[in-house]
């Protein structure tokens, strides 16, 4: 019946007990799960299947904002010896409606050999990186971090304006002009890719 | 006024209404393409349009934000043709910064502001026709343009006036009875829960009759949230039929 899981916000869906718990869409008041928003009801066993995890899905995608210890691919806008500013374009594997600035600082770019990084063999404006959210940082930016053998460069552009191939953890070649730029190379998880060309 | 009576002795009121009776109410939501919420409301002859922009990153000053929670930034405003004689400004003055305060203090204690952190979310509101009752208006246009943008609140928000004319408490006060009758009480309520989010009250009112009032008010709020659920409820099921349709070719 298509009624009956329509959920309003403020509509009771459920006894927060031990064995529900509210997911997306939902919050909890005085031992009750309500429902925060229009949509769809949707239960699902949680993975270990000793819970149920009871959730409001909306048929649109959720407005999502970086949170600390998301992964986040952002483009370089910016490039100083101390840090490299970059715009962020999406969360996980959603994408934002609206770009927010992010920071890496030169000592989160790597983690090892923190004070021999030159931030102009690392990064590039145009570049698309992939970097953690370490803090929401100061009123100005989220500082990202890319001190993961997984994070880094993913996209590099070259100075002809192509995108490079990766050599090493630390070099990229340019298909048209052979030249090598330093870059921090991202190890490109093959699971990542899949779910970005998915999406 | 002379030989009008706010209330006949037959207990209709000037427009014909009960003293316990709504004006007809009318909305339709996701009326804007650019926002990401809107909605257009009537009730009776107010008239009032609702925009919802984000969350996004704040605009505007830095200092602003908030570092465990969402900024709310509304705007509340008048066209220059919403009232009989047309208005100077369309924003700005106190009235409508006053109202726009309200307005905010409203949404902060609806929306569950801990989700986002750090960024910003606009409410615009414009009156486009005033008849009494902007305030309620703009809420519950506002609360519907929020749910079209699917952000995360703890309840519908719905406000409703009310007044006390010649002994008998009424409901949702119109421009005439406003302006000519005695006190006007304006409530703001989450209407599962019952809890008062906003309560306002303007010129005075015998104590003894405060509470009987305050309960038609309730009470008209009840019968406002009906009738937005019902629609809203409505609509989504219309809509997710359609969609059935379509999938299945």
């Amino acid at each position: 019946m298509a009624t009956s899981r329509i959920c309003v916000p403020g509509q009771r869906l459920n006894r927060a007990d031990d064995k529900h718990i509210g997911g997306k869409g939902t919050y909890s008041r005085n031992g009750f799960i309500y429902s925060s928003v229009l949509g769809y009801w949707e239960e699902r066993p949680t993975n270990d299947n000793t819970e149920i995890l009871i959730s409001v899905h909306t048929g649109e995608t959720q407005t999502v904002i970086p949170s600390i210890d998301d992964i986040v691919t952002a483009r370089v806008t910016n490039v100083n010896p101390r840090f490299c500013k970059c715009e962020i374009l999406s969360v996980g594997t959603t994408p934002l409606c609206d770009v927010y600035r992010g920071l890496v600082r030169k000592e989160d770019v790597r983690a090892t050999e923190k004070d021999r990084v030159e931030m102009y063999r690392c990064f590039r404006p145009g570049d698309i990186i992939i970097a953690r959210v370490l803090s929401l940082g100061d009123a100005q930016s989220y500082i990202l971090g890319t001190a993961e053998n997984e994070l880094g460069v993913a996209i590099g552009m070259s100075e002809a304006g192509v995108s490079m191939v990766p050599v090493s953890w630390c070099k990229m070649q340019c298909p048209k002009t052979l030249n090598e730029e330093f870059r921090k190379v991202a190890k490109v998880r093959p699971e990542y890719i899949q779910t970005v060309h998915q999406g | 006024m002379a030989g009008m009576e706010l209330l006949s002795d037959q207990g209709f009121r000037t427009d014909g209404r009960k003293p316990n009776e709504l004006r007809r109410i009318r909305f339709k939501k996701g009326v804007f393409k650019q926002a990401d919420g809107s909605a257009y409301l009537e009730q009776g002859n107010t008239k009032v349009l609702a925009a919802v922009y984000g969350p996004h990153e704040i605009r505007g000053g830095k200092g602003k934000a908030l570092h465990d929670q969402l900024l709310i930034n509304c705007q509340y405003s008048m066209a220059t043709f919403s009232t009989q004689d047309r208005k100077r400004r369309p924003r700005g003055d106190r009235k409508s910064l006053e109202m726009t305060a309200h307005l905010k203090q409203t949404f902060n204690a609806v929306i569950l502001t801990e989700l986002y952190p750090k960024v910003q979310l606009d409410i615009y509101v414009e009156v486009l026709q005033s008849d009494g009752g902007n305030y309620c208006a703009s809420v519950n246009a506002a609360t519907l343009a929020l749910i079209d943008a699917g952000i995360p609140m703890k309840d519908y928000v719905i406000a409703c006036s009310g007044s006390y004319i010649r002994d008998t408490p009424v409901v949702d006060i119109n421009n005439l009875e406003e302006s000519s009758a005695g006190a006007e009480i304006i409530m703001a309520i989450l209407p599962r829960c019952e809890q008062i989010v906003f309560i306002e009250m303007n010129s005075r009112l015998h104590e003894d009759h405060l509470s009987p009032v305050m309960d038609q008010v309730m009470t008209g709020c009840k019968d406002i949230f009906n009738i937005l659920n019902q629609q809203v409820r409505d609509e989504l099921c219309k809509k997710s039929a359609q969609d059935r349709i379509v999938d299945s070719g």
